[in-house]
């Protein structure tokens, strides 16, 4: 089977995030970006289906900071192919542009399965799969966390609120939104990334230009504001355990 | 004249079959040290020669001297006359067959004659008596007293070969001295007396009277014969192997600091897969064991319950050297994931191995390979990931390391923008860990009121990753090894002084010269005593408390740092009171080797609660006084589960000498 996988970045909740002067977007001096985790999914599936099926897995970002080694470590993992899509990506991209520079390079790689993370933190407008299966015309599925291949069909697990599981059959081609692969994703030594960065290369494939079109636009970025009823408690860590558990008592929960 | 008339009584068919006997037992020993041999693979990397003065010095006291067989006092003394009792009686042997076959046979000339003959006797006869005395010792051991280390062998075959090997001594050593007395029975020279104990013998003998012993004292002599012949074809098709595999390895041990631990060789991957991935001296190390247990004693994973034995996984290793294609794979089969995570590679195992087998080596370089296959628990996998993303186990940002300085004024120095003598290597917990950071900070006073010039390096400094290593992950330690070389390089320093143990172990014994070679690494117990002592820092009070201090592992066993942090804790007026185990002795507090950042196992016992239960019966101590940010972690938490928060304070070094100032 030919997987083709999508992983973006997004900021590292480690940094605090920061709005910059215009109100209107993050502040990206100390922003640093990670590998979307619902990706890192994606990708130990797509593994995990190589593994199980057989198959080419192709991994494809866009190229934004540390991606070269986002990619090294996928193929450290398991992966066949690399490609980073070179353009003026900044580090906040829409989600529509994003998904039409990937619909792009997909056709080409004429996939049977497109594999990415359901959702990300910073999707403003909706999240990538859909926008992607749309473009390129397949069907989708998401929130799935379990897939087996038969023939031209692909029997899929989608998770559903309140605990149930649908198992559904999708023709494939088909584009996927992964919510959690069949085992976490693996651990893969530094020696081997090493290895990897001397021995895959990367693909680079220029766009012309990025069409953000369909996407909202942000008009103002703010904190989460203090609601009317709540009671934001204050103090060190000794203070506020003591309040909580006053506040407990009286709420007679202990 | 007294003279040796070596085959009385032995018929010439006797005498001759003993040396057919004696040549055929040779081949099959020969046979048996040429099996062995071939099966160490000498093709392998590390061989280790060189320095022949130390690596001889340490054959004589170690193989024959046995100092640290001597160590644990029971054994040790068992061990020793058994040793020499066995050597002794067999250099006799071999002095009376030269005396009688060579230098008699072809020269007509014999040297055990006189004096000489009748001092070869009694010195004989007292090594036979030690040999039995060591008998003894070893059969009241191993089977009425019955040490747990001697017990549940992975193996019960191997139970019944050490009955054999006793056995057999005994037959030997009791056979010889019937034999003697028979003979001195029958003979009665003038120089019996010469023969104490075949002499006492021999008068319960005459009563009997010939032709009957006559006939006792050839077959007796025949039997004797014949299990010393066994016994020695039996050297290396038992653990008597040791005798020929132990002072090898001891020759071929290494000379590193301990703290050095043997780099990955990158075969398929950086670690042990397969048998054949071993070195030759591993392989050593595996033939060497006598299965004494006494790693097993000290091992803390095995004292709580863990899975672990470090006999037990030597011993299977050494098992499996003969059986490399049994099908048996090594991960799994012969050893289990849980054993190797297990461990907390607190020296102790190899510290006390009389045989100087490295179990931490082994076990280390087979982790190697199931880190390299992604075959590692979840939080550990976190910790890793977060050590190669953020240069720390916590997973929080670089710049939050120096956080903990943000209410010190004037600000500490950025060892990255100016010259400092002392570069402050602060580690990951004392920075990050947020009930140490009051500790930390009471460092930093301290230091400033020594009037010591230092600095950090801030978001610059990244876990040493000596702990990483030792989980296995030999990849991310290079990774590390090389962004603090390169920050090291960007700065003008005289010493490096650490918080912690480990960062202190790898930063000393494992990091390139360039980086220790010429500069001082100093534990801040180490720089403590130097201010101390130099009168630069001044103690003005007295605190009178009772403490007992716990030597963690990487500064105690590993570097050998025992008194530094004594001397401190008596500078601030504190009376010292010992737990049992301490200086090399000490138990670890279970955090070592990656440990720290791994799932629980289900243990019957912490190893850090053993230790509180350990301090807290020593009575009225108040203080347990500890030299590793860990440490302060790990114990103050089994102070709480066990119940002793209001008799038992844990306290680092820093904050007595920061109270007596």
């Amino acid at each position: 089977m030919n997987i083709v996988v999508l992983v973006k970045l997004v900021p590292d909740l480690v940094e605090e995030l920061e709005i910059d002067s215009s109100g209107a977007t993050l502040d990206t001096t100390f922003m640093r970006m990670i590998i979307n985790e619902p990706d890192e999914h994606a990708l130990e599936q797509a593994i995990i289906l190589k593994e199980r099926e057989g198959g080419e897995v192709t991994v494809l970002g866009p190229a934004i900071e540390d991606i070269d080694g986002v990619l090294f470590t996928a193929f450290a993992k398991g992966s066949d192919r690399l490609i980073k899509l070179v353009d003026g990506f900044e580090l906040e991209v829409n989600n529509h542009a994003l998904a039409r520079a990937f619909t792009s390079v997909i056709r080409e790689l004429n996939p049977d399965l497109v594999l990415t993370g359901v959702q990300a933190h910073n999707d403003l407008d909706g999240s990538l799969g859909p926008l992607v299966a749309e473009y390129l015309g397949m069907s989708y599925v998401g929130y799935v966390s379990g897939v087996t291949s038969s023939g031209d069909k692909l029997t899929v697990r989608k998770e559903y609120p309140g605990g149930l599981i649908g198992e559904m059959e999708v023709a494939i081609p088909a584009v996927l939104g992964i919510q959690s692969a069949e085992q976490p994703p693996r651990y893969v030594a530094i020696s081997k990334v090493r290895q990897a960065m001397k021995t895959a290369t990367i693909d680079e494939q220029t766009l012309t230009e990025l069409d953000p079109s369909g996407g909202p636009t942000v008009s103002q970025m703010f904190q989460p504001q203090v609601g009317e009823r709540a009671e934001m408690i204050e103090g060190d860590i000794d203070q506020i355990a003591a309040k909580l558990v006053e506040l407990f008592g009286d709420l007679g929960v202990v | 004249m007294p003279i040796r008339e070596t085959f009385w009584n032995i018929p010439h068919w006797a005498e001759i079959g003993q040396y057919v006997l004696g040549l055929l037992t040779f081949l099959i020993l020969v046979y048996g040290i040429w099996r062995h041999i071939r099966r160490w693979k000498l093709d392998k990397s590390v061989l280790r020669p060189g320095q022949w003065g130390k690596r001889l010095t340490n054959l004589f006291t170690q193989a024959l001297v046995q100092l640290r067989t001597l160590k644990d006092i029971y054994p040790g003394i068992m061990h020793f006359t058994i040793f020499w009792g066995t050597i002794a009686l067999l250099i006799g042997t071999a002095l009376a067959t030269i005396d009688w076959d060579v230098t008699h046979l072809l020269f007509d000339f014999q040297f055990l004659v006189g004096v000489v003959y009748n001092l070869f006797e009694v010195i004989l006869d007292i090594f036979g008596l030690l040999l039995i005395v060591g008998i003894a010792l070893a059969i009241y051991r191993r089977y009425i007293s019955r040490p747990a280390r001697l017990q549940d062998f992975p193996e019960p075959g191997l139970g019944t070969e050490d009955a054999f090997i006793l056995v057999m001594l005994t037959l030997i050593a009791i056979s010889g001295y019937l034999v003697e007395g028979l003979r001195i029975a029958v003979t009665q020279p003038e120089w019996a007396a010469w023969s104490p104990v075949g002499n006492v013998l021999a008068s319960l003998f005459i009563a009997i009277g010939d032709p009957t012993n006559q006939t006792l004292h050839l077959v007796l002599w025949i039997f004797h014969i014949v299990i010393s012949f066994v016994m020695i074809a039996a050297i290396p098709y038992t653990k008597l192997f040791h005798l020929l595999a132990a002072p090898v390895n001891i020759f071929f041990s290494s000379l590193e600091p301990v703290g050095a631990l043997a780099p990955a060789r990158y075969t398929s991957g950086p670690g042990v897969e397969k048998m054949s991935d071993f070195t030759w001296n591993q392989i050593l190390n595996f033939e060497s064991c006598t299965r004494c247990g006494r790693c097993q004693d000290q091992c803390p994973a095995h004292i709580s319950g863990a899975a672990l034995s470090p006999r037990d996984v030597i011993i299977k290793l050494g098992m499996q050297v003969w059986e490399p294609e049994n099908g048996k794979s090594l991960h799994g089969d012969v050893i289990s994931a849980e054993e190797l995570w297990a461990c907390t590679t607190c020296l102790a195992c190899v510290d006390v191995c009389p045989v100087f087998i490295n179990q931490l080596w082994s076990i280390v370089d087979m982790r190697r390979f199931l880190v390299d296959e992604g075959q590692i628990d979840a939080m550990l996998q976190d910790a890793l990931a977060n050590l190669g993303r953020y240069g720390n186990s916590f997973g929080q940002s670089e710049r939050m390391r120096a956080k903990w300085t943000q209410p010190i004024e004037p600000k500490i120095k950025d060892a990255r923008k100016e010259p400092v003598d002392y570069l402050w290597f602060v580690g990951d917990y004392a920075s990050y860990h947020a009930s140490l950071t009051d500790i930390t900070r009471m460092t930093s006073e301290v230091f400033k009121k020594a009037g010591l010039d230092y600095g950090i390096l801030y978001e610059g400094e990244k876990n040493s990753g000596n702990d990483a290593r030792r989980a296995g992950e030999e990849g991310l330690f290079e990774m590390m090894v090389e962004e603090n070389v390169a920050t090291f390089e960007s700065c003008e320093f005289k010493a490096i002084v650490t918080t912690d143990p480990h960062t202190y172990n790898t930063l000393k014994n494992e990091y390139p010269a360039e980086v220790n070679g010429d500069k001082p690494i100093l534990h801040y117990s180490e720089l403590l005593d130097q201010l101390i002592t130099s009168g630069k820092l001044e103690l003005s009070k007295k605190l009178n408390y009772k403490v007992t201090y716990h030597d963690p592992c990487y500064l105690g066993r590993y570097n050998k740092i025992f008194d530094a942090p004594r001397r401190v804790i008596e500078a601030t007026g504190c009376t010292i009171v010992e737990m049992p185990r301490h200086r090399d002795q000490a138990l670890c507090c279970g955090a070592g080797g990656g440990r720290i950042w791994m799932d629980e196992i289900e243990v019957e016992e912490r190893p850090s609660e053993a230790r509180i239960h350990e301090a807290v019966g020593l009575g009225d101590v108040q203080v347990f006084a500890v030299t590793c940010p860990k440490d302060v972690t790990m114990y103050q938490d089994a102070v709480k589960t066990t119940g002793h928060e209001d008799r038992l304070v844990v306290k680092d070094l820093i904050e007595l000498v920061h109270e007596a100032l």
